[in-house]
């Protein structure tokens, strides 16, 4: 018996969202389930989950929630973390400082950021891993809606506050933007907000992460 | 068949279970990471959309006692709790089922303290299994609210009365989301007919019940209990084939056989962690190897007949153990013992190997099923069985 290669999964894609606990528990969580639910409608093998280990419960810690989108069955779904993301999310801009929020990306991978702030200024207080990202995105959520803060949807119980009211509206229309990785109508259907999702991907910044860390540490 | 497929969690499918069972009462104290189930019927019960009476317990060995008190009292009880609020609660395990009361346990497991941890080890639940409750694990959302629903048609069911912990996999099944088919309340009210207890408390005609008892009584006392559980086996199967008529889901009452046709070993298992085992052995088949998966699905009662015919047809058995039993024979798990217990005597010589494995909530890995896959067939092709227990991932 060989093990090589056995186990991959080629067809699969992995969406990594930080956040800060207890004020953006549930933007994160609706940022992977929002597009997630879409790619399902698209006829894809989908998972969306939050970190178990994170204390979500403790105020401003780093939290995380996952998504994984699949031409395949998944087969890796009860593996804990995200461990080679494709598309990273942070629903807040101090998140770049002091966290490996790059960790294990893969080649291509592409980093979204709720920020009014540059490209070219964050990347600055990236220091690891940049070397497989492809393209980075910002987005200003906070100047087109503001976090739903609620327990409601936390341990796997039912979110009765409806999906994509808060920041994350603005958020997964970045993502769309930056990565095509859902059908942008698809996730309008799914979102409370739409109008913030408009808006939002009219004003999203993509900017090829190549030609600015260049720049930047040129 | 009608469907209504929704995407939830374990818990949630619980919940809806409980819920669609129609409960009366529900004590609730918080615990990851069986809390998902107790959120959801709070909410379902503030909404409106549950009327029970939801007691917030303050511990574990409370909510066992209010929902005892509730059972003697002629209600449809519900409570459920995690890791170290099960053994918390041990003490009342025995009186639920010494007085023949059948509410009902949701455990979604987790490690007792070390490590403590929020993961899912099946040593909580393992500790209560010899008090005379029925118990099983579900291995996704759409049996953890199946198993709630037989669950209660077999413990209420006049020739057994006897409580049920209906266990699932902490996170793995108690957390990630899977696709559930949520059944009608027509179709749950042909399947269990509300709860009547034979001996209910009433102010008007006092009784006592769980009196002090003289010690010549005692063998008398058990032997009843003995016998109820012994007079499962027959209730279970006919529960089984009811459900399949009316919700067209049919399950094996005691084992689920996966890819087992002409395989020479097998991986024996129980819980959550049957899908992955399923995944590699898919795997080898599709490389030729002959392996397959076999899931235990009900525990307490232990299915020894049907364990020893079933495991009989092949050459290994790899018997995977989740929980911990320091010093128990050949230094694995109780579902070892009790695999080898069964093919004890048996006119087929069986090899069985255990492995420990998963503990704390780490997850066991498509490359540890594959090295245990890789033992059994080593163990088929020589003979020889030496090391008899493996501890993952340490010794193998």
């Amino acid at each position: 018996m060989s093990i090589q290669n056995l186990f991959d999964e080629p067809g699969l894609k992995q969406i990594t969202v930080w956040g800060r606990g207890v004020y953006e528990n549930k933007e994160a969580r609706d940022v992977v389930v929002a597009l997630t639910e879409a790619a399902s409608k698209e006829g894809k093998y989908i998972q969306a989950w939050e970190n178990y280990v994170d204390l979500p419960d403790r105020i401003f810690v780093p939290v995380r929630a996952y998504g994984k989108i699949s031409t395949e069955e998944i087969e890796s779904r009860y593996v804990y973390e995200n461990e080679a993301p494709d598309i990273v999310v942070l629903t807040e801009e101090t998140l770049v400082k002091g966290i490996n929020i790059l960790s294990g990306i893969k080649p291509g991978a592409v980093l979204v950021i709720n920020s009014k702030r540059s490209p070219e200024y964050l990347i600055k207080f990236i220091k690891e891993n940049t070397e497989n990202l492809s393209k980075i995105v910002t987005v200003d959520a906070n100047s087109l809606s503001k976090s739903v803060i609620t327990l409601s949807g936390a341990e796997g119980a039912t979110d009765a506050s409806g999906i994509g009211k808060g920041i994350s509206a603005a958020l997964v229309a970045a993502v769309v933007k930056g990565t095509e990785i859902v059908k942008f109508d698809n996730l309008l259907e799914l979102i409370a907000n739409k109008s913030v999702a408009k808006k939002a991907y009219d004003q999203t910044i993509v900017v090829d992460a190549d030609s600015i860390q260049k720049k930047v540490f040129a | 068949m009608k469907t209504n497929i929704k995407r939830m969690s374990g818990c949630v499918a619980t919940a809806n279970a409980v819920k669609l069972a129609n409960v009366d009462v529900i004590c609730s104290y918080p615990i990851r990471p069986y809390t998902g189930i107790m959120s959801e019927l709070a909410r379902m019960v503030a909404d409106g959309e549950l009327d029970a009476e939801f007691v917030l317990g303050e511990g574990e060995h409370g909510q066992l006692s209010v929902v005892y008190g509730a059972s003697a009292s002629g209600a449809r009880a519900f409570t459920g709790s995690s890791g170290v609020g099960v053994t918390y609660a041990m003490e009342v395990y025995s009186p639920i089922s010494g007085e023949r009361l059948p509410l009902q346990m949701a455990i979604a497991d987790r490690t007792l303290d070390p490590p403590g941890d929020f993961g899912s080890e099946h040593t909580d639940a393992l500790c209560c299994r010899d008090q005379g409750w029925i118990q099983g694990w579900a291995s996704s959302p759409q049996e953890a609210l199946d198993l709630t629903l037989m669950y209660y048609r077999i413990g209420e069911d006049p020739r057994v009365l006897l409580p049920q912990y209906a266990c699932q996999d902490g996170y793995f099944v108690s957390h990630i989301l899977g696709d559930v088919d949520i059944p009608s309340q027509e179709q749950v009210d042909a399947f269990l007919p509300p709860y009547k207890n034979h001996h209910v408390l009433d102010t008007k005609d006092p009784v006592i019940i769980g009196p002090q008892m003289e010690p010549e009584m005692g063998p008398g006392t058990q032997y009843q209990r003995h016998l109820a559980v012994e007079g499962m086996y027959k209730v279970f199967e006919e529960v089984h084939e009811e459900f399949a008529d009316v919700f067209g889901r049919k399950y094996d009452p005691w084992l689920e056989e996966y890819m087992t046709d002409d395989a020479e070993s097998v991986i024996f298992l129980q819980g959550g962690h049957a899908e992955t085992a399923k995944n590699v052995a898919k795997h080898l088949r599709n490389l030729g190897e002959k392996v397959g998966v076999v899931r235990l699905r009900t525990f307490r009662p232990f299915p020894t007949k049907q364990v020893r015919e079933t495991l009989s047809k092949f050459k290994v058995v790899g018997v995977v153990d989740n929980s911990v039993n320091f010093g128990i024979s050949c230094g694995a798990g109780v579902l070892l013992t009790e695999v080898r217990a069964a093919l004890y005597n048996n006119d087929k010589k069986v090899e069985t190997v255990g492995f420990v494995a998963g503990l704390g909530g780490a997850m066991i890995t498509h490359d540890e099923f594959y090295k245990m896959f890789d033992v059994l067939k080593n163990v088929a092709k020589t003979g020889k069985n030496e090391k008899q227990s493996y501890w993952l991932p340490f010794e193998l």
